[in-house]
């Protein structure tokens, strides 16, 4: 047996991860003094505090620091990662105000527990030691079920919760078996040893329990990320939840586990990459595919925003089947611009929405077009990028996937891909149909539009065209972040 | 090219500006219509300005042979992806097409248009950037952007202001376009790949990419992602089914641009980047691409034989007529090639005249029935007379504009392929006998029913009498046009410029 | 070595029997111990190969996983309550008023 030796511990690679979960906890307490009908308050002192630690975060861009002895690091490729999730944070908290208000929440508690959500996804982004990935996500998790559950008068939400929490913690036990089994093989926890241990076998497919513990670790991840044939849970939880919370689950924790699977894969195991792609292609076609011919004969928006949230999983993994540096750098491009326009578009169904989850239908888009020009413009330029159509981060996101395939050699999967995108216009299209080409059915009441949720529309406008148009820039920072995989 | 003040930038993006500009006033008819009208003529006259200083811009002699103008500037550094917009004689023939075309669609749609006035026009200006951006690109990527750009004002246009089955029919016409755009993309991507592996250089620029030596079967297969593309756009038969619906359905503007424009979009695409690009794979399916034109022609002549509606039949014309143009592509000589491009000019302005009247027929009798008409020659003497014109010189009457392009494209593919050339004629009598029915019943025979029919109005005669002495000019002049396009054809067919 | 083995096999059976028990039950506490079994089958999965290879990493996961499965068990209990006072019921079965 080893000793124990305590290591030399740096905070700095923590720092932001320690002032959030402060913030939080601090939130909780001030949450029981602030009287109900002005719990805004918390929601704003929290996307402050999502700010800052952003600029916390956005400091450490540059070389990586290791701590708590290799187990957590602070590289570009994780500081890219939580930049996401605190877009999609920070986005999330903005869009919560005015639902909650709506809905009749006691909201005091959920920006706390957003904030816990993202100190786990940072965890996770972060972790270069399966113990730190398997606690991030599980302090990701657990705070996700509450979050799904949140309105807990509403029984669709109360399944949602229930769900989420049943399949979700199934899902860990897998994961864990697969970590459990990778350590046996390898003896050690840690990505980077991992990696030497399996680099220096003569055939690392023969190790029986080394390949039983990735398709475990991989079966898990994939209900995380909703691939496909482990994506039952996606619609009901995202119809159900909050629709606040639906935006925020499928834009930062979708991108968590992407980031966990990505250190894993990429890091730990490329040297075998050759059987883990095979799968992954076989993963990414499913998921595209049964995501697209889905969400084909939804009507409820939310529900189809489900399915196509699955499919762009699916798009996601053609990057990762690809598994080379333009995929990986297309993943993060794509889950920071699938941040945007799908949160954006979030936002503006809760703008259409009514008190008890009521309007969530795409025929309830009609006449939006003339109604709310601006609204509808905005939900235009979401649904375009959704569908990949140029100028919009969302093709060139889709772009860079592609060509990562087609980089590979993997045409079929690029074919099957772009066929999949061609399908998806069509229910987007729908949408707009219904915006700009029918009168509205009834007497169309609006609700006003709050500061806070003009805001975050105004954000991912901008973060939806902006990179679509000049994404330089941001192609380079996901270079960079990439490189060191 | 110091001296270079951008001009086809602000060719291209003048007309977005102007669309940024109407957007604020689209609730105020009043202040929109003279804002496009203005932002319109302002582009036109600048394609003019540039016909008329064409040969002193090619004494210039610019960075690539054979083109006028290029500018070329770095965009997304990561994939090797320049914004390199160039222009030639063909690229300026077009140029010229659109402009004109979106000022005749702005006109027909003054009145016709009367909701939602200010979105239409800024839908419209938004269009013009796109498919002059589609006609300059020089880099592969920068194509694929605009060619999609151009699809979204489409969509919203015939999907509000149309009529009949609107939705239905524009959401076919994106889906089938997009359907075909984005297995090019992929084809785009596999040849920007192939070319870096050569060369190392990662690049997106045609006249690289043209230097890419690719084995037989991989430029079959990309060639073919490109052609499928493009045959929908053009529309070869069997992709056409989503042209005539769209062109029922669209309103009169959107059906100018769509016959005008849109279409020419895929012969200038196959022209400029499918030819030149996989030389041997478009020999190979030349014989293919012969049989589908011709069997177009033929088939869309019968069709629009059976149609009552005025529309669909004009829709159905095009596909003939676009026929002649694939026929003078595949035969990649230089005569047929001249005719193919002069063709596409000639289809733009009558087809686009022939839909106008047609919709201002239907301004006026809420109806495009061919039944319901009749005798209109002693009702409506000037538009009868506009008619017969436009008919005429559809039908490729000698003296009026198709003439010329159909004599060009026939006489050239002879030399290729007789029996093609041969079999494309008899198109010529199939056009001559359901144009001749059509004209016989609109405007001969006797009144069929009393519809209250006005004349044309001075704008309306304005702009007939205008796209008429076009008709005439080209017909009977042809000759600065050829030779405006003289040199960039003979650089294609020659080989890789 | 043979200690191993049957220490993973008997890890092994335990997972399946708390999976199938997932797949198979009605109701929503037993699913959740079924997990619970799972993750303790883990568990043991996990001190066996500590064991085994001589080092601790094992053992300091599996109280990381006792920890959460701790906190895990107050949200998830929480959440059945809450759809409990709604439905009077959790019976999986009765979580169906969207499709599954």
């Amino acid at each position: 047996m080893d000793m124990i030796t305590i290591p030399a511990v740096n905070m700095t690679p923590i720092l932001p991860e320690i002032f959030l979960s402060v913030l939080a906890m601090a939130l909780l307490l001030i949450n029981v003094f602030i009287p109900s009908g002005q719990k805004s308050y918390l929601g704003y002192i929290s996307f402050v505090g999502v700010v800052a630690a952003g600029v916390l975060v956005g400091a450490g861009w540059g070389a990586p620091v290791e701590s708590f002895s290799g187990s957590v690091v602070q590289d570009n490729f994780a500081t890219f990662f939580k930049i996401i999730f605190l877009l999609s944070a920070g986005l999330a908290i903005l869009i919560s105000d005015q639902y909650m208000e709506r809905e009749g929440c006691n909201h005091g508690e959920l920006y706390p527990l957003i904030l816990f959500t993202v100190v786990g996804m940072m965890l996770m982004a972060a972790g270069t030691d399966l113990m730190t990935i398997f606690l991030g996500l599980e302090v990701m998790s657990v705070a996700l079920y509450v979050l799904a559950g949140f309105n807990r008068a509403n029984l669709k939400s109360n399944e949602a919760g229930l769900k989420y929490f049943l399949l979700g913690s199934f899902s860990t036990g897998f994961l864990l078996y697969g970590m459990a089994l990778t350590y046996g093989a390898t003896g050690t926890t840690r990505i980077a040893k991992i990696a030497a241990i399996v680099g220096q076998m003569t055939v690392p497919s023969a190790n029986i329990m080394l390949v039983a513990g990735m398709l475990l670790m991989l079966t898990g991840f994939a209900f995380k990320v909703a691939a496909a044939p482990f994506h039952m849970w996606t619609p009901d939880v995202y119809e159900g939840a909050p629709t606040p919370m639906t935006a925020f689950m499928s834009a930062g924790p979708k991108a968590a586990g992407f980031a966990a699977l990505l250190r894993i894969f990429l890091v730990a195991l490329p040297t075998l990459q050759v059987e883990w792609s095979q799968l992954l292609w076989v993963l990414a076609v499913l998921t595209m595919t049964v995501g697209n011919i889905t969400a084909l004969r939804q009507d409820n928006i939310k529900r189809m925003l489900a399915y196509s949230s699955i499919a762009h999983a699916g798009y996601a993994l053609v990057g990762f089947a690809a598994g080379n540096g333009t995929g990986a750098a297309g993943i993060l491009f794509y889950m920071l611009s699938y941040t945007f326009m799908n949160i954006g578009a979030f936002a503006v169904i809760i703008l259409i929405g009514k008190k008890g989850e009521a309007n969530g239908t795409v025929m309830d888009f009609a006449g939006l077009g003339f109604k709310q020009p601006a609204l509808a413009v905005a939900m235009s330029v979401f649904l375009f990028s959704l569908a990949g159509i140029p100028p919009t981060a969302g093709f060139i996101g889709k772009f860079y996937l592609f060509s990562s395939a087609v980089q590979k050699g993997y045409i079929w999967l690029a074919v099957i891909g772009v066929l999949n995108s061609a399908a998806s216009v069509y229910y987007y299209l729908r949408v707009m149909v219904y915006m700009y080409m029918k009168e509205p059915t009834e007497d169309f009441e609006w609700t006003r539009i709050t500061p806070p949720i003009a805001l975050s529309l105004l954000i991912s406008v901008a973060g939806t065209l902006i990179p679509g148009i000049v994404p330089s820039v941001i192609l380079q920072f996901a270079e960079q972040a990439v490189k060191l995989i | 090219m110091m001296a270079d003040p951008h001009l086809l930038t602000i060719l291209v993006f003048f007309p977005l500006a102007g669309c940024l500009l109407v957007l604020p006033v689209w609730k105020r008819p009043a202040a929109a219509r003279p804002l496009a009208l203005g932002v319109m003529t302002g582009e036109l006259l600048l394609a003019l300005w540039l016909y008329a200083s064409w040969q002193g811009l090619a004494a210039l002699k610019p960075i690539l042979p054979g083109y006028l103008l290029v500018e070329d500037a770095p965009w997304i550094g990561a994939f090797g992806i320049r914004y390199t917009l160039g222009l030639d004689g063909i690229s300026l023939l077009m140029v010229m097409l659109t402009a004109f075309s979106f000022c005749v669609a702005l006109a027909v749609s003054w009145r016709a248009i009367g909701e939602k006035v200010g979105l239409f026009l800024a839908l419209l200006l938004a269009m013009e950037t796109g498919i002059m951006g589609v006609f300059l690109a020089l880099d592969l990527a920068l194509f694929y952007l605009f060619w999609e750009v151009m699809l979204i004002p489409m969509f919203f246009l015939i999907g509000i202001w149309g009529h009949g089955r609107h939705i239905y029919s524009t959401v076919k016409f994106f889906l089938f376009t997009m359907f075909g755009s984005l297995l090019m993309l992929l084809a785009i991507i596999a040849l920007h790949l192939l070319h870096a592996q050569q060369s190392g250089v990662a690049t997106f620029g045609l006249h690289q990419l043209i230097a890419t030596r690719l084995p037989a079967g991989t430029q079959l297969w990309l060639f073919g992602a490109f052609f499928l593309a493009f045959a929908i756009k053009f529309p070869l038969f069997p992709l056409h089914t989503w042209l005539p619906d769209a062109h029922t359905d669209a309103p009169t503007a959107g059906s100018v641009i769509l016959a005008g424009l849109l279409l020419k979009t895929g012969s200038y695409g196959l022209l400029r980047f499918g030819y030149p690009l996989f030389p041997q794979a478009a020999q190979t399916l030349t014989p293919l691409f012969y049989t589908l034109a011709i069997a177009g022609i033929i088939y869309a002549s019968l069709v629009a034989f059976a149609q009552e509606d005025m529309k669909r039949l004009i829709a159905y014309s095009s596909i003939g007529h676009m026929g002649y143009v694939a026929i003078g592509i595949a035969a990649w000589q230089p005569v047929a090639l001249s005719g193919s491009i002069i063709q596409m000019a000639n289809h733009g302005v009558t087809t686009g005249a022939l839909f106008a009247m047609v919709g201002m027929l239907d301004e006026r009798a809420h109806t495009r029935e061919i039944g319901a008409f009749g005798g209109l020659w002693g009702k409506i003497p000037l538009w009868s007379f506009f008619f017969l014109l436009f008919s005429m010189a559809s039908v490729g009457l000698p003296g009026l504009n198709n003439f010329v392009g159909e004599f060009l494209v026939l006489s050239g593919t002879f030399t290729k392929s007789p029996l093609a050339a041969g079999l494309a004629f008899t198109g010529i009598v199939l056009t001559l006998v359901y144009t001749v029915r059509l004209v016989q019943e609109v405007v001969f025979q006797t009144e069929r029913k009393p519809l209250p029919l006005a004349d044309l109005d001075r704008r309306e005669i304005c702009l007939l009498a205008l796209l008429a002495l076009l008709v005439i000019l080209m017909g009977v002049h042809p000759a600065p046009l050829l030779d405006l396009i003289h040199g960039p054809v003979k650089i294609l067919v020659g080989g890789a410029p | 070595m043979e200690n191993l083995n049957s220490y993973l096999i008997v890890s092994a059976i335990l997972f399946s029997i708390g999976t199938i028990g997932v797949l198979t039950r009605k109701n929503a506490i037993v699913i959740f111990m079924c997990i619970e079994l799972m993750l303790n089958a883990v568990n043991l999965t996990f001190v066996a190969l500590s064991r085994h290879l001589g080092n601790l990493d094992g053992q300091i996961f599996v109280f990381f996983v006792m920890t959460v499965a701790a906190a895990e068990a107050a949200v998830g209990l929480a959440l059945m309550i809450a759809f409990y006072n709604n439905k009077e019921s959790i019976d999986v079965e009765d979580i169906n008023i969207m499709k599954w």
